[in-house]
This record gives structure tokens, C-alpha cells and sequence, in this order.
């Protein structure tokens, strides 16, 4: 603010190249993060101002009359040592005043380090149609300064080399190749950094398009209850259109939280099925449900692709449980392992005596107990009610 | 079609092809500033409504593009628009009467744009590509452009008799040589500010001759109502 006081009226010539009454040296240079720079104000012996009586100015503060040197009646210089990385990327203002706070001119500093070589380079193709590639600066130093960033690729073995154009403002270390690509052929890629303080390239990655595939997640995503099954829901979902012309086998991967959990548990081994059962659950409980597919054997390759992006999440709730209805506490953390047992002991119990000691111990068997279990408690009840009365 | 055709020239018949361009060739006759019509019949209609809405709109804009500009620069910048510069327009609305002085808004919204463009230019270099500030100016110029034709399309209904001059009359539309990076910021202050105070003074304007012109349309349209 005091700076502000300093500073009032207009600048007379500075916008005016051909008639200035005052100019900078260096004007508007780049410069290492740490280095020390002399910038000499000269003024127009017109102006009658003697260079002593000036003074500088760095982002609005005013710099110690220690670093000046009155180099001659018309010119000043300031000495400014280490120089700290530029505040803003249009650059740090450094401004020649009159005794008055007027300004008589100024240079932009943009201070900075060289590129360091882009790390963590990966690519992915949506559908085996185009390629995104993201990319992370190999230094902070150049972030303080306009470094470029160009994607090249060729192919791997023969063809010039070609430039990503479609860069996006969100995302400024990415770039999207729209189309024109060719599969079954590796690519060369590679991104250069360049700045006005140097340059740096890459390490290049070699890749076949059919290898970095990704697809949309799968639509229609619906979940729903099992009947009256209290700890059961069905997820159903359709497959992604985009690679129903292509020849492969998805695997999908389905994830389930509770409603007020942020924990979410994960079920690997779905398949290529397009629907699935989730037991165990909560009853009277809302889950959230999420699927993702993977585009596996693209064109006859065995190799996995990119899991896609999760589907929005779906929710549906647990019935609830009559027992729990019926003014059961709930149990406590510590008592879920010992109900856990008792249940599986009921559920062995019953598999000797109605399954013959079936060997195939699977899932269904277990929903029939499940189904059995919630048959028999509702004859109990009619029991004991027919005995009330 | 062809039953009027027929009626005025009944000893001629007249081929459908030859039909078709004989209407081609009357709706490219119509004269250019016949679009007045095109622009609506009432001058104190829903023309200068938009116009004056759109330009609070823009002066509202500019206060905010404005304050962008200068977080952009670095520390100090507010002095930046302190400049005067006789490269910029100016953002007095000139004129004795109510035709020129909406002439004068359409003029001043002619030469601000390429400085506004160039101010653009400048700070697509200068700022990231994710600055607020680009976009900020980019609207302003859609909205200028707008509003130019807005003025223009007031102008003609209010005064369908008088011509559009084919330049601007207020200021050049030239802008600056290539300039340095501080010099950049200047000038782009200096601009945003000018621009801002044009904007509030064409607003000002605008309220101004509605309330005059239409008011006095409607005091005449009673009086004549009563003969």
C-alpha cells in the first residue's frame, strides 16, 4: 500500500516506443531462479531529471538505494542478487521512478529454471480410436516461467515424426490425438520441454494402440433386491457399445460401499458375465454400486487393457430383517464374528443333513439355507401366535 | 405465384426457371438499409431495451474483467491504467443530438474491438492457458460485436432517414506497434479502463434518449389520439 502512495499521476512516454523519455536494460529478460541481475534505467537528458534523484521498484516495493549505482547523469542501475522465481507468469515488475513515484519505465523479469526432462509419460486410446497422452514437468523450477510442451510421435520403424496439436487449458500437461491412427504398428512418443532458458526431451515410449485400450464404463447399470433375501442384491449392467464390433471378452470389476461409508470393497472376479449377485450384505442397509469393464483380447490379443472409468453409482437397498424388526439390538463389532459363527454353523448344519454332505459348496447352496432359514422362522411365528390365541 | 404472374403480364408466359430467378433478382435489389426493417418497426420497442440491458450488462462485465486484469499483472498495476495515450479511445460519448450520439456509441463499439483484440493477443502470451482472464476477454469482444450491431440496428430504426457513415467517427481503430512486455500491460489497462467508462457512459446514454424519445413519442401519440 505504501508503494501505492509513492506511485500516483500518469506515465508520461512508456507506452510510446518512438518518443521514449526513458528506457530499461535489459528489457523483459529470462533468468536463472538464484542469479543476480544489473538493470541500468537511462533517461532522456530532456526530461532534466538527474539520475540520482531516480529510484526502482520491484513488484510494488520499493528496492534499497544500497543496490543502485549512478552509472551516469542520465543513467541508474540496480543491483538485484538471487533473484527469487517470477510471482506471476506475465513477469515480475521492475520499474524505473522519478523522485515523484512517476513511472518512466519498465521490465519484466521472468526468472525461472530450465526444463527438466518430462517424467511419467503414459498413454491411453478410447476405444482403440484416438490417444490421449499426460505427462508431469521433470522440475518445478519451469513452471514459473512459459515452458512448451510438445507430444512428438512416428511410427517406430519408418515415417516422420508428428506433432499433438490438441492441447486443453484444463489439463496442460496432456495432449489428444483425435484419429488417424494406425493399430497392429508400434509408435515412438515422446514430449520435448522448451523455455527460454533451455530444453529438455523425454525418455520415449514404445506402445501398440490395441495395447492401451480403454473403453466406456458399462450403461444401464441396475441393482436389485433378491426376492426377500435380506443380505442379497442382483447387479445387472449391459456392455460398452463402442467394442461390440471388436472381438473380445471384457472382464468387469464391481465395487459396493454402504451408504455412509467411504470403503469400498471390491469384487475381482466377475468375468466377462454381464450380471453378478452380492451376498453377505447388511440387511435393511443402502449400498452404493459402482461397475468398470476392461476390454481384454482386443483383436485376438490376449493382452488385459485399461480399466475404464467407474459407472455412476447405483443404489438400492437390503430387505430389511424381521428379526431385527422384532427389537433384536444390534450387534456390535465385536459381536459380529460370533454371529458370523453361529450362522455358519446352522448353515453346516443344515447342508449335512438336507444336502447329503454335497461336496459342491457354492454361493446357490448357501441362498437356499438363506431361503430355508427365512421359511422356517415365518412357520415358527405363525406357531406361536396359533398357541397365543 | 404463377396466378399473379399471369394477371400482370397476361400476353407473357413465364418459364418456372425464369421465374425463380426473376425473384432472385428481386430480393437481392432490396437496398441494404432496408435491414432496418428487418431490425423491428418500433423505435421505442424491445430494440433499445435489449441495447440498454445488454450494455449494464457489459459495464458490469468490465468491472469484473477489469479487476482480472490487474491480479494478472503483478503487484503495481493499478498505476498501469493510469496512462493517457491518444492510441486508445477515448470514453466520452460525443454529439449534439440523439442521432449522433447513438452514432458516437456505435463508433466508440467499432474502434474499441480490435483493441481488444490485440489486448487478447498480448495476454495469450503472457498468462497460462488456464487463466480466467482469457476468457474473460474473449466474451468481451463477442459482446462489443454485439452490441455494435445492436446500435447499429437502434440507429436505423430511429432515425431511418439518416445514413450510417462507412468509417467510425470517433478515433481511430489502429492499434499499437509491437511493444514490450511492460509496455503490454499498460496499454491493456489503459483499454479495460477506457472501456469500462464507455460502457457506463453509453448505459448512461441510453437511459438518457429512451426517456426522452420515447416519453415524447408517447405524449405526441395521445395528443394525436384526441383528433
Amino acid at each position: 500500500m505504501l508503494s501505492l502512495f509513492f506511485l500516483i499521476l500518469y506515465i508520461p512516454a512508456v507506452m510510446s516506443s518512438s518518443s521514449q523519455t526513458a528506457a530499461i536494460y535489459p528489457q523483459d529478460p529470462a533468468l536463472t531462479i538464484g542469479s543476480t541481475l544489473t538493470a541500468t534505467c537511462s533517461v532522456s537528458p530532456d526530461l532534466g531529471l538527474h539520475a540520482s534523484s531516480l529510484f526502482w521498484s520491484l513488484n510494488g516495493r520499493r528496492l534499497p538505494s544500497s543496490s543502485y549505482s549512478v552509472l551516469s547523469p542520465t543513467a541508474l542501475s540496480v543491483t538485484l542478487p538471487g533473484l527469487p522465481a517470477s510471482r506471476q507468469r506475465s513477469g515480475d515488475n521492475l520499474v524505473c521512478h522519478n523522485h515523484g513515484g512517476h513511472v518512466l519505465a519498465g521490465s519484466c523479469l521472468y526468472v525461472g529454471m530450465p526444463p527438466v526432462k518430462p517424467v511419467n509419460l503414459t498413454c491411453w486410446s478410447r476405444n482403440t480410436k484416438d490417444l490421449t497422452c499426460r505427462w508431469a514437468p521433470g522440475g518445478q523450477g519451469e513452471t514459473f516461467i512459459r515452458t512448451k510442451y510438445t507430444l512428438k510421435y512416428k511410427f517406430r520403424w519408418y515415417g516422420r515424426e508428428r506433432e499433438c496439436e490438441e492441447h486443453s487449458a484444463a489439463q496442460p500437461y496432456s495432449c489428444y490425438i483425435p484419429g488417424d491412427l494406425a493399430l497392429f504398428t508400434p509408435y515412438e512418443i515422446w514430449v520435448e520441454a522448451t523455455n527460454q532458458l533451455g530444453s529438455a526431451t523425454s525418455d520415449v515410449i514404445t506402445l501398440d494402440i490395441l495395447d492401451v485400450v480403454t473403453t466406456d464404463p458399462p450403461s444401464g447399470v441396475c441393482v436389485s433386491r433378491v426376492g426377500d433375501l435380506e443380505d442379497h442384491l442382483t447387479v445387472r449392467w449391459e456392455s460398452p457399445p463402442a467394442l461390440k464390433d471388436f472381438l473380445f471378452q471384457a472382464k468387469y470389476q464391481i465395487r459396493y460401499r454402504l451408504e455412509d461409508s467411504s470403503d469400498w470393497k471390491v469384487m475381482d472376479d466377475v468375468g466377462n458375465q454381464t450380471s453378478c449377485r452380492l451376498a453377505g450384505l447388511r440387511p435393511g442397509t443402502v449400498y452404493f454400486v459402482q461397475v468398470r469393464c476392461n476390454p481384454v483380447g482386443i483383436y485376438g490379443s490376449r493382452r488385459a487393457g485399461i480399466w475404464s472409468e467407474w459407472s455412476h453409482p447405483t443404489a438400492a437397498s437390503t430387505p430389511h430383517s424381521e428379526r431385527v424388526s422384532s427389537g433384536s439390538c444390534d450387534s456390535k463389532s465385536g459381536d459380529s464374528n460370533s454371529t458370523l459363527r453361529r450362522e455358519l454353523k446352522q448353515f453346516f448344519g443344515w447342508v449335512r443333513k438336507h444336502a447329503y454332505g454335497c461336496s459342491g459348496m457354492s454361493i446357490k447352496l448357501y441362498d437356499q439355507w438363506r431361503v430355508w432359514m427365512q421359511k422356517s422362522h415365518k412357520t415358527r411365528n405363525q406357531v406361536l401366535q396359533g398357541d397365543k390365541s | 405465384m404463377s396466378g399473379h404472374v399471369k394477371i400482370m403480364y397476361p400476353q407473357v408466359s413465364i418459364s418456372p426457371t425464369a421465374r425463380t430467378w426473376l425473384s432472385l433478382m428481386l430480393v437481392v435489389a432490396i437496398h441494404p438499409s432496408d435491414a432496418g426493417a428487418a431490425c423491428g418497426n418500433t423505435p421505442c420497442g424491445p430494440s433499445l431495451q435489449r441495447s440498454l440491458k445488454l450494455t449494464r450488462l457489459m459495464h458490469k462485465e468490465s468491472g469484473d474483467l477489469l479487476k482480472t486484469y490487474k491480479a494478472s499483472q503483478g503487484d503495481q498495476s493499478d498505476l498501469f491504467c493510469q496512462k493517457s495515450s491518444n492510441i486508445v479511445p477515448d470514453p466520452i460519448i460525443s454529439g449534439l443530438d440523439p442521432s449522433e450520439r447513438i452514432l458516437s456509441i456505435y463508433s466508440h463499439c467499432k474502434t474499441f474491438l480490435p483493441h481488444l483484440t490485440r489486448v487478447t493477443e498480448q495476454q495469450t502470451d503472457l498468462q497460462p492457458p488456464s487463466s480466467p482472464l482469457l476468457n474473460q476477454l474473449l466474451t468481451a469482444q463477442n459482446r462489443i460485436s454485439g452490441l455494435g450491431n445492436q446500435i447499429n440496428c437502434l440507429y436505423q430504426t430511429l432515425f431511418p432517414n439518416l445514413p450510417i457513415p462507412p468509417e467510425p467517427v470517433d478515433g481511430p481503430m489502429s492499434v499499437p506497434p509491437p511493444q514490450n512486455v511492460f509496455q503490454q500491460k499498460i496499454y491493456g489497462c489503459v483499454v479495460l479502463k477506457r472501456f469500462k467508462e464507455f460502457l457506463a457512459n453509453s448505459a448512461r446514454e441510453l437511459k438518457t434518449i429512451k426517456d426522452q424519445m420515447c416519453s415524447r413519442r408517447k405524449t405526441f401519440g395521445h395528443a394525436n389520439a384526441l383528433f
